[in-house]
């Protein structure tokens, strides 16, 4: 009875944050087209399966939202914040500590890269933080 | 094997006994015009909605060889179902795309929407065969990854655009554009 009863309580808590989170509906809409459904990418694209290469080097987090397929994806702060703790997590194996918010996601979208490529090699040059 | 003949020959003489012929044709003309009816009635209609295609997406799977088919609603290009391939295979001799472009379409037969993947076919000249142009939710150049007018064979060994697929991703959690 107490292992029901917990079950259901469960299941009504879990469902609404289910039906919730817009993460991979985002992710499938905004990022697979050219970084495909495993994040693989192609030869013209970057993969994101390399993530963990930059994630611990100074500069990547702020990286990771200015780079132009994210600040500009048609959605709003706080759904690319959410997207973006879900893809970290996804790709790095872990969330961002602290997670993304949409105030920070809003500031790095105001500052977008003038030559992405380049700033990458720098931050992959860096010395870990 | 005698027993098998004497028991059909009983059922036969016993039916031309009692049934005329006439009421035999009767009977089977009944069935005749009944059963090419019945796809006419609400309930085989109705049935038909819960069909399922190759895929796994509910409702008909209409004529992938039109524009209007509910799949094509943001495509641009020449549909691979007229150019030896289907809206979810090249043709042969091609490749697919491993970049795409991504939109969402709402399927008819369930009022949900879809993801769509819009995967071309390069490798070989251009179709030329069934030609469509919807752009339905597609976005200007500059938001390159919802955009159509890309040679998105960019990402293919062969850059030559061949024809263009519809192949569903899975269902969408809302329409474009996000809110």
């Amino acid at each position: 009875m107490k292992l029901a009863l917990g079950t259901a309580a469960f299941l009504l808590m879990a469902h609404p944050a289910a039906a919730d989170s817009y993460e991979e509906h985002d992710y499938t809409l905004n990022c697979s087209g050219c970084h495909r459904s495993d994040g693989s990418g192609s030869r013209v694209v970057p993969s994101l399966q390399a993530m963990p290469e930059l994630s611990a080097k100074a500069g990547a987090r702020e990286y990771w939202v200015q780079v132009p397929g994210a600040a500009q994806a048609p959605l709003s702060n706080a759904r690319l914040a959410a997207l973006m703790n879900w893809l970290v997590e996804r790709f790095v194996g872990k969330r961002p500590e602290p997670g993304y918010t949409a105030q920070e996601v809003g500031r790095l979208r105001s500052n977008p890269l003038r030559d992405p490529i380049t700033r990458r090699t720098e931050i992959r040059r860096a010395t870990p933080h | 094997m005698s027993q098998l003949d004497r028991w059909f020959e009983g059922m036969t003489r016993q039916s031309a006994r009692r049934v005329s012929r006439r009421n035999w044709l009767s009977r089977f003309g009944g069935v005749l015009v009944g059963g090419a009816a019945l796809p006419l009635l609400p309930v085989a209609r109705a049935a038909e909605k819960h069909t399922v295609g190759e895929d796994g997406v509910k409702g008909r799977e209409g004529d992938p060889s039109r524009c209007e088919y509910w799949r094509h609603c943001a495509i641009d290009g020449f549909l691979c179902s007229c150019c030896g391939g289907s809206h979810t295979a090249c043709p042969p001799g091609t490749e697919m795309s491993p970049v795409t472009w991504i939109g969402t379409c709402r399927n008819p037969a369930d009022g949900k929407d879809y993801i769509i993947s819009y995967n071309d076919c390069c490798g070989k000249t251009f179709c030329g065969r069934c030609m469509c142009n919807r752009n339905e939710g597609e976005r200007p150049l500059y938001h390159w990854y919802r955009n159509n007018d890309i040679n998105w064979c960019g990402g293919a060994q062969a850059q030559t655009y061949s024809c263009s697929t519809a192949v569903v991703v899975k269902t969408a959690k809302e329409a474009q554009p996000e809110k």
